[in-house]
């Protein structure tokens, strides 16, 4: 019969004690992976469930085929699949002879290991056993010779320059792994090659490398004599050797052959695209704190735990990653290996934080989240997810780059990281020569969801009108959000502020829906296009999106956009990694060149593997080590070397940013142009010389001109209206009076002579407040652009609202009346059980850099304010609560409270919850709307009420508010309360006296020391008690806390004060810049002047 | 005739009359003559009667000491004295300047007294004794007018260098004030004034600044702008991508991640186009002269004077012209 034999020549008790090892060996197999199944155990359950039967398809298609292992490295792909496949049939060659040998012969009686089937069996055996010797040999060749850097595992970017202990035993790990699997493949043929040469069966040419060896064999040894012991012995050899690989695979890096698998099996398609949610925990019943992020290894879910297991240390990651690259202190093979190290011995509750004592703070915030090391990994690891799931816990308790604080507060407060103005949002429509509509009011084909960087920076505003007028020229219908647009959030998510984010998607998914009908969203910016796309919908029905290169691709291939001349220019082409990596939007960009006609140049590392600019994962806001490389300046490196490139294109805003900054930086200046991609579109179609006016429009501007000319001729006539307004005031005490709202450069005069007359006694007037709106002219609530090229003097000057007859000084005599605080007796107040720590907050405004007065002249119009927490009070919070966490370690935990108070309307409670988040322990406000406009002594008299009747120990408060810069208000409260003050606090040290050790910082920098009791009111200086941080999460867990809220009236007040009353506010003439002109020698003794003079 | 003095509060701090004393009594000599009263000036400090004679300019009627034997709390101590001299005097208007130690004694002896208040006041007129007073609010984008109405007595809180210094050589009266045994019932003890560090450069408080951006091109040229700034007698400082690269350290970095030019008065940027956050530390400055090639660049929207030319060529003409 055509087989042979498998225990040949063995005695019973050998065939048994083989057996025992076998099941011995299964045993300890299986033990190791009991044991790491243990480990994954240990961690959280998916968040975003997989569709396992889809991922397991997927797993196998990019197994079999190797692709994953194949690309950027064809070398090692071909040697692995040769392995692989090599192994794979001598595990199914093996599980055959199993089934045939121990199931179906002994329980059925069947045998099907003979005849054809064991020839072809034969034949199959020997090449996969060839193959697996040539890939292990080629990877062999390749470890030891291609002088590999990645595979020493020395980290260079931490300054090493040799393999650490650990490293060592990682390459020890390798090699042995190559030289058992090579034993066994050599024993095999051995066995084989002596089985041939004794037994010589006449079908041995099935076994053509089994033939190779038994020749080899036999001109070597006497085969007669010496074989069969060599048979006898090799064949333990084999077995043993076979069967410790089996045994040791869940213990070293062979696991990978498994724990790969399920690494795969388990891989999310959408990972990165669509970061998993923070599970809502239930915190209101349980006393355990919700956990936000992972600082433990236990709060990552069991896939990432897999996933630290299914690294096989191949370093492709560590070769594509932008921040290694540059040198910062990430790698993410590193980061994985670093966790599987302490996952391999980590404990429950031994105390180990991942952040810090595992992976340092400065790896996690080197990120770029770009998802390159995703995308290469062969084993589907996401490491981007675990960095941001990481960095989630550190943003949760506020530690982070000072800068990039900043920034999100800036996000939570305005909703754009520039700090700007939401009301500003769509200012970079206004040079635009055609209307843009508002999609909240006008229904229309495309929402344009602009973000941050096209709407904010001024170069990507260019761009941002480019792209606009680009639309208009083919007619595409679009409309803005204007300030109910918010910045998307996907950065916000990355940077690892999940509570932010979802705040951000909420309001611009209600944004979305309050808009009038649209049928889907555009936008330039990518990394808005992949959240909007791939994570908003899971938080409610989202408008389908589209990246401006498919529209404009479209436009131009339909003929839209007509290209007129061709620009026949040579560029290369950076992949965003938001638009390409992430979203597989490769092609639009390269069509729209193709079309403009250039000439593509693409650069070694385009499309997947396209090298991020570094901006990502908020690295944008986080500010980069002097001196240390970047990775939008290796880009350039790698752009230059194309050579004689005249554009290196980016359809990205942040790209932009980055590679403009890049190209001067690296100085690559001379050598090419960074450009968007639309900007070259309009080049192509000649867009300077197309009309882009409406007709509308037009006649809208001639109307324009008719009435420049008319105001033109007013203003020549100005006296002659100061005459007629007069006229109106002598006749008009029970008219409705006017406000005059005047332009030209009489106006200021003309306020003077209104006001003169009206000064008199004999025309004091009372005239209720909204009769007062009639007009002398027009009544322009257009704001004043104070930036606008120079006008001759478009200063508006309002007049006061009520001509008001000012007494004199000298003609009321003065009387000592020391102010007292508003009475709250009727207030309740908790008995007092802990030291009280009151702090003064403000809600401040902050105006546009184009406003206007309101009419009644309490302030600036309400519609160019923007509020936000008085950065000087947060200083003071800072020291409140630093105060109280001291008395809390003097006295125990909760032995003080800190209590933040506002005078101010419902809107402050913005800030109040701000403080409530930081931790103060309760608020108050207190409001009526005859405080509109109050002066300092009012609302100090009503905070000194307040402090009064809460009884309270410490007082603190900024130094001054941002907006009305008083900076008297805590000095008044410390007068009216008899107690002490001290401006401008940079320093408390307190050792839980009666007194404190004061800093005051004085003129010039100066730094005055005090000894002050702790009564006094303290007035903390900006930029001195630096703010903690308070996260979205921690903003909307303070919506729990209470804000007491006071009504405040009149009757409250006891006395009478002289205050002082607002007569006017104007703003001052502001203008573009004076031109110089003239040689530069003249020009230069100006300047000289203009320092000596200003100076 | 009803008592017409104007008080005016001036300050000495480590033995340096502080240079808005004679910039306030300017202001005080403003009113005097606006309302024909009389002007007294009060300064309480160490050897206050050393200083009496730099504070009595011209047109001032009456000199006001008070010794101190040694540095106090000046913000407690000037409490007690200018309520206490208020109280004798029964002035109309009580001027004060708006320091570090004026935020803390203005405010609070003004509630004590049931005066009519303003802090910050960066102009006032007085014409036939109306109070008028112009303060800056909006970060000094509004300009705000305010009246006391029904005040017999109006305390305000003068900004620095808004008045031009009043001239020495006055005949006024000079009078040590006793105050019995004060400092006695002080809450508060002073112990020492800490000078501010010398070296380091302090964009913060530098009110001549030199900035370079990107457009100086490499990094050899830091030195020929350094020079520069160093015969202007200006404090050198650049945008983020100067320091970002490490031509600069740090702390010559102005804007949003750097330093707030607050206590600027001329800065003079080349080669900057004025990026937001470089705008945000600096844009409120008064006096920006700007001098960059590109005619859009940004920065001219927040400057005061703008020179369209090349910066080496300029900076030549310059340090020429100097």
């Amino acid at each position: 019969m055509i087989t042979r034999e498998l225990f040949y020549g063995f005695s019973s008790s050998g065939i048994a004690f083989f057996y025992i090892i076998g099941f011995s060996v299964i045993a300890f197999f299986l033990f190791g992976i009991y044991r790491h199944i243990r480990k994954y155990a240990k961690g959280k359950e998916l968040v975003t469930k997989v569709d396992l039967l889809q991922n397991i398809k997927k797993a196998a298609i990019d197994i079999f085929s190797h692709k994953t292992i194949k690309r950027r490295d064809r070398y090692a792909g071909l040697a692995h699949s040769l392995v692989f496949y090599g192994f794979l049939i001598a595990f199914i060659g093996t599980s055959i002879i199993t089934l045939e040998y121990d199931i179906t012969k002994p329980l059925f009686g069947i045998t099907f290991w003979h005849g054809y089937f064991y020839l072809i069996f034969s034949l199959i055996l020997d090449l996969g056993g060839l193959a697996m010797f040539v890939g292990i040999i080629m990877l062999m060749i390749r470890r030891s010779s291609f002088g590999l850097e990645k595979l020493g595992y020395i980290r260079k970017y931490r300054g090493e320059n040799s393999p650490r202990p650990i490293a060592r035993i990682w390459k020890r790990g390798d090699w042995f792994f190559l030289i058992l699997l090579l034993l066994i493949v050599i024993s095999g043929f051995v066995q084989e090659g002596i089985r041939l040469a004794i037994d010589n069966p006449e079908w041995k040419h099935w076994s053509p490398v089994g033939v190779v060896v038994a020749n080899i064999l036999s001109s070597i040894i006497d085969v007669e004599s010496a074989g069969a012991t060599i048979r006898s012995v090799n064949w333990w050899f084999h077995g043993l050797i076979a069967l410790s690989f089996i045994a040791l695979v869940p213990w070293y890096k062979a696991k990978h052959i498994i724990t790969a698998i399920g690494s795969l099996m388990f891989r999310d398609p959408m990972a990165l695209k669509r970061l998993p949610r923070i599970p809502v925990v239930d915190v209101t019943d349980s006393e355990h704190e919700e956990i936000v992020g992972v600082s433990k290894i236990e709060e990552f879910d069991w896939k990432n735990l897999l996933h630290l297991d299914a690294c096989t240390k191949c370093g492709r990651c560590h070769e594509a990653c932008p921040a290694r690259d540059s040198g910062y202190a990430l790698s993410p093979r590193d980061f994985i290996l670093d966790l599987r190290t302490y996952n391999e011995t980590a404990a429950a509750g031994d105390g180990v934080n991942l952040i810090g004592d595992i992976i340092s703070p400065e790896t996690l915030w080197a990120c770029r989240s770009c998802g390159a090391c995703q995308e290469i990994c062969p084993v589907g690891i996401e490491h981007p997810t675990m960095i941001i799931q990481m960095r989630r816990h550190l943003v949760d308790q506020g530690k982070m780059d000072p800068l990039l604080q900043s920034v999100l507060s800036n996000l939570s407060d305005k909703g754009n990281s520039f700090g700007e103005s939401p009301k500003s949002r769509a200012d970079w429509v206004k040079t635009l020569e055609f209307p843009v509509k508002d999609i909240r009011k006008e229904p229309s084909t495309y929402m344009w969801f602009v973000g941050d960087y096209a709407a904010f920076d001024p170069r990507n505003q260019i761009v941002s009108r480019t792209v606009a007028r680009l639309f208009k020229v083919a007619g595409v219908d679009f409309g803005l959000l204007h300030e109910g647009e918010k910045n998307a959030g996907n950065d916000i998510r990355r940077v690892g502020e999940e509570g932010l984010f979802e705040t951000l998607v909420e309001e611009n998914l209600e944004a979305f829906n309050k808009a009038q009908t649209f049928q889907s969203i555009i936008t330039t910016d990518p990394h808005s296009y992949n959240t909007i796309k791939n994570e908003y919908p899971e938080y409610g029905e989202t408008p389908d999106i589209e990246h401006y290169t498919t529209v404009i691709a479209n436009l131009l291939e339909s003929g839209k956009l007509k290209v007129r001349k061709p620009l026949n220019k040579r560029v290369t082409f950076h992949d965003p990694c938001h638009l390409g990596r992430l979203n597989g939007g490769y092609e639009p960009p390269r069509k729209i060149l193709e079309l403009i006609g250039c000439e593509l140049v693409e650069m070694p590392r385009n499309r997947d593997n396209s090298f991020c600019c570094g901006a990502g994962g908020g690295r944008i806001w986080i500010p980069d080590d002097p001196g240390t490389a970047k990775p939008s300046e290796s880009r350039m490196e790698e752009a230059a070397k194309l050579g004689a490139i005249d554009y290196f294109i980016t359809c990205c805003p942040k790209d932009l940013t980055m590679f403009e900054d890049a190209r001067k930086t690296s100085g690559h200046e001379d050598d090419f142009l960074v450009k968007d991609i639309a900007e070259l579109v309009a080049e192509a179609i000649e867009l300077d010389k197309l009309s882009l006016k409406d007709v509308p429009q037009l006649m809208e501007d001639m109307a324009n001109v008719i009435v420049d000319k008319v105001i033109k001729s007013v203003n020549e006539n100005v006296d002659q209206i100061i005459q007629t307004r007069l006229e109106i005031f002598k006749q008009s005490y029970d008219a409705s009076l006017t406000k005059p709202l005047i332009r030209g450069e009489s106006a200021l005069e003309l306020a003077a002579a209104v006001e003169q007359h009206v000064a008199t006694p004999e025309n004091e007037m009372t005239v209720p407040q909204e009769a007062m709106t009639s007009e002398i002219i027009a009544s322009d609530k257009r704001p004043v652009e104070t930036h606008a090229p120079k006008e001759p003097a478009t200063e508006v000057i309002t007049q006061s609202a009520l001509p008001k007859a000012l007494g004199s000084v000298l003609d009321v005599t003065w009387e000592l009346n020391k102010l007292s605080p508003i009475s709250f007796a009727d207030l309740d107040v908790e008995p007092k059980n802990k030291i009280r720590i009151f702090v003064a907050v403000k809600h401040v405004g902050k105006i546009l850099s184009a406003f206007s007065i309101q009419e009644n002249h309490s302030d600036v119009a309400g519609e160019f304010i923007d509020y936000e927490f008085n950065e000087f009070d947060d200083n003071a919070l800072e020291a409140a609560l630093r105060l109280k966490e001291k008395h809390d370690t003097i006295n125990g935990e909760g032995s003080a409270e800190v209590i933040a108070v506002t005078v101010g309307d419902e809107s402050a409670e913005d800030t109040l919850r701000k403080a409530l988040a930081k931790g103060a322990d309760r608020a108050i406000r207190v409001w009526n709307d005859s405080l509109i406009g109050a002066d300092p002594f009012v609302l100090a008299q009503i905070l000194a009420g307040v402090a009064e009747r809460e009884d309270v120990d410490f007082i603190f408060t900024g130094v001054q508010s941002a907006d009305k810069a008083n900076g008297a208000t805590g000095a008044i409260v410390a007068g009216i309360l008899n107690r002490d003050c001290a401006a401008v606090v940079v320093d408390l040290e307190w050792d839980g006296g009666s007194s404190i050790l004061v800093s005051r910082e004085l003129e010039g920098g100066v730094i005055e020391k005090l000894q002050m009791p702790t009564s006094t009111v303290f007035t903390v200086q900006i930029g001195s008690f630096e703010p903690r941080f308070a996260s979205m999460r921690m903003i909307k867990q303070a919506k729990k806390k209470e804000i007491k809220v006071i009504e405040f009236n009149d009757s409250m007040q006891s006395q009478s004060t002289p205050g002082c009353r607002i007569e006017r506010l104007y703003q001052p003439a502001v203008d573009r810049a004076e031109m110089l002109e003239g040689s530069v020698t003249d020009i230069a003794n100006k300047i000289k002047e203009i320092i000596e003079g200003a100076k | 005739m009803t008592n017409r003095e104007v008080l005016v509060v001036v300050e000495s701090i480590n033995g340096n009359l502080a240079d808005i004393s004679l910039e306030l009594i300017a202001a005080g000599l403003k009113v005097k003559h606006q309302i024909e009263g009389t002007l007294t000036v009060l300064l309480c400090c160490v050897q206050a009667q050393t200083q009496s004679e730099a504070i009595n300019c011209q047109g001032v009627d009456n000199v006001i000491y008070v010794n101190l034997e040694q540095d106090n709390n000046y913000s407690e101590a000037n409490a007690k004295v200018l309520e206490k001299v208020v109280i004798d005097r029964a002035p109309k208007i009580v001027l004060a300047p708006h320091t570090v130690n004026g935020y803390a004694y203005g405010p609070l002896t003004a509630s004590k007294l049931g005066a009519a208040f303003a802090s910050d006041v960066i102009s006032i007129d007085c014409e036939s004794g109306v109070v008028r007073a112009t303060r800056s609010i909006y970060e000094n984008k509004v300009q705000m007018e305010i009246s006391f109405p029904g005040a017999g007595l109006v305390f305000m809180l003068v900004r620095g260098a808004v008045y031009e210094a009043a001239k020495p050589g006055g005949n006024g009266v000079t009078v040590a004030y006793n105050i019995t045994d004060f400092t006695a019932d002080m809450k508060s003890t002073h112990l020492e004034f800490i000078p501010a560090p010398v070296s380091s450069i302090d964009i913060a408080k530098s009110e001549f600044i030199l900035s370079i951006g990107r457009g100086i091109g490499s990094e050899e040229n830091v030195d020929r702008f350094a020079k520069l700034a160093e015969k202007l007698g200006a404090t050198l400082a650049c945008s983020r991508p100067l320091a970002d690269a490490g031509w600069l350290s740090k702390p010559h970095q102005v804007g949003l991640s750097g330093k707030m030019a607050a206590s600027c008065k001329v800065y003079l940027a080349l080669g900057i186009s004025g990026a937001v956050q470089h705008l945000h530390g600096m844009k409120h400055v008064d006096t920006i002269i700007a001098v960059n090639t590109d005619p859009a660049a940004p920065i001219f929207n927040v400057a005061k004077y703008g020179v369209c030319a090349d910066i080496f060529e300029f900076a030549d003409a310059l340090e020429e012209a100097l």
